[in-house]
């Protein structure tokens, strides 16, 4: 639990990247195959709740990077969420920007020795 | 996967319910739990462990927040609009006044505007597209004047006034046949020559209506002149001598004969000299009835040319003759008679 608490301080703020990220891989998704997608590929590190997620997928609907359609599977409505242009767009800048972040972080989380080497 | 049967879908759908999720987003909350319910269930877990669990996560509180977030993610899209009637009738009409009231506003804008400027710009425009007539314009100003043309064929062909059938005064000659006595009519007897002085022998006796003695001027109807006038040509060659219709005087050759007695007066220069005959006289009746270029062809002297001419240029207009329906101009030949009583 305090695991689960200190990483998603963390994934709230990367939150949107990685959603934007996983749809680009994956053209179409839903909400519970976005959790599951994330918590096989880190093991189980991070665990986004659907707390957490649906908010972050309305807002990026809202701006206009994702479209969704809802499709009944199993007599319920299952809405898929997919990138449009703009949210493609985004999601390369988006992660290009994590990916410069981490580098960053990595830069200051290494012992002082290991930099200066 | 497992699928979850539909009490256990009715379970998790009554529990959001209960904590009042958001309507919107109620189908995709419910896909999500089941979801991972089914996933539980696969992993080898009771249902009623699953759904612990799934509360444990998606707790009163949690989905609280969910729903709130929702709204205010709404509301940045929301107008005053839609803030001012919430919870009002929004189909009653107002809302959609309101809602359109941009879009009304910049549409009339736009058109007062163009309306403006296009009364306005005229006076300008007119000025450009009509040029100002320069002084040394000449205008012409004409007349519109409807003329009724009535299609020639329609029109009856002129009809030639019936000229009353010159009757000579005839008186009954007969001849006689030799009858034995008792069979021979009382009254019939010869004409005299007094009879036959103004009268034709004839089948019977009869009063006619012209009198052969007096000014009777030959068939004035064109054939019939043509041969007679071909020497006489007058110089204008615009004068037509036979026509399809010939000239005559109004109210036919009687009128004219009556015309004549009333007015000629024998001259006393050839009473006294005891002259008679026939004075011929050409003129021209013009396209419009005018008789004009009164001459003596042929006269006898002692004033009765004179005479004969001042009658004739004393005649009203004539009837025209006519060429294909057009009035033209007609030489005319009357001999006048002058004949003591």
């Amino acid at each position: 639990m305090d695991t689960n608490t200190t990483s998603n301080e963390y994934v709230r703020g990367t939150l949107k990247t990685i959603v934007l990220n996983l749809l680009a891989e994956q053209k179409r998704m839903y909400g519970y195959e976005i959790t599951q997608e994330v918590k096989e590929r880190t093991g189980g590190a991070i665990a986004l709740t659907f707390g957490a997620l649906y908010p972050v997928l309305h807002k990026l609907e809202q701006d206009g990077f994702l479209v969704t359609e809802s499709v009944e599977v199993d007599g319920r409505l299952r809405k898929y969420y997919s990138l449009t242009t703009p949210g493609s767009e985004a999601a390369r800048i988006k992660t290009d920007d994590l990916e410069r972040f981490v580098d960053a972080i990595r830069l200051l989380l290494a012992p002082k020795s290991m930099a200066t080497e | 996967m497992k699928r979850l049967q539909n009490n256990k879908i009715e379970l998790l759908s009554n529990y959001l319910k209960k904590n009042g999720l958001n309507p919107e987003l109620f189908p995709e909350i419910l896909d999500h739990l089941a979801c991972e319910a089914e996933e539980r269930l696969w992993d080898g877990d009771s249902f009623e462990h699953a759904f612990s669990n799934i509360v444990e996560t998606a707790d009163p509180e949690t989905l609280h927040i969910l729903s709130v977030e929702h709204n205010h993610l709404l509301a940045m899209e929301k107008t005053l609009n839609d803030i001012v009637f919430e919870n009002r009738n929004k189909l009653y009409g107002a809302y959609q006044l309101r809602k359109g009231y941009n879009k009304t506003m910049q549409r009339s804008v736009l058109m007062g505007v163009t309306f403006f400027l296009l009364i306005m710009l005229l006076p300008n425009l007119y000025a450009r597209l009509v040029p100002e007539p320069k002084k040394d314009d000449i205008g012409f100003e004409a007349d519109l004047i409807t003329v009724d043309i009535k299609p020639e064929t329609n029109t009856p062909p002129p009809v030639e006034p019936v000229k009353p059938v010159q009757k000579v005064s005839t008186v009954k000659y007969d001849h006689y046949e030799v009858l034995p006595d008792h069979m021979v009519p009382e009254e019939t007897s010869p004409p005299t020559i007094e009879d036959l002085q103004n009268a034709l022998p004839g089948q019977e006796n009869s009063e006619g209506n012209s009198d052969i003695l007096t000014i009777e001027p030959p068939k004035a109807e064109a054939p019939a002149g043509k041969g007679v006038n071909v020497g006489l040509e007058s110089p204008k060659e615009t004068e037509l001598f036979a026509v399809e219709q010939a000239p005559e005087f109004m109210g036919g050759n009687a009128a004219m004969g009556e015309f004549l007695r009333k007015n000629l007066r024998y001259p006393s220069q050839a009473a006294s000299a005891g002259v008679q005959g026939r004075v011929f006289i050409s003129f021209v009746v013009g396209a419009d009835g005018k008789i004009e270029n009164v001459q003596t062809l042929k006269g006898i002297g002692f004033g009765c040319d004179e005479e004969a001419e001042r009658v004739i240029k004393l005649m009203p207009k004539w009837k025209a003759g006519r060429q294909s329906g057009i009035p033209v101009r007609v030489r005319f030949n009357l001999p006048v008679v002058f004949q003591m009583e």
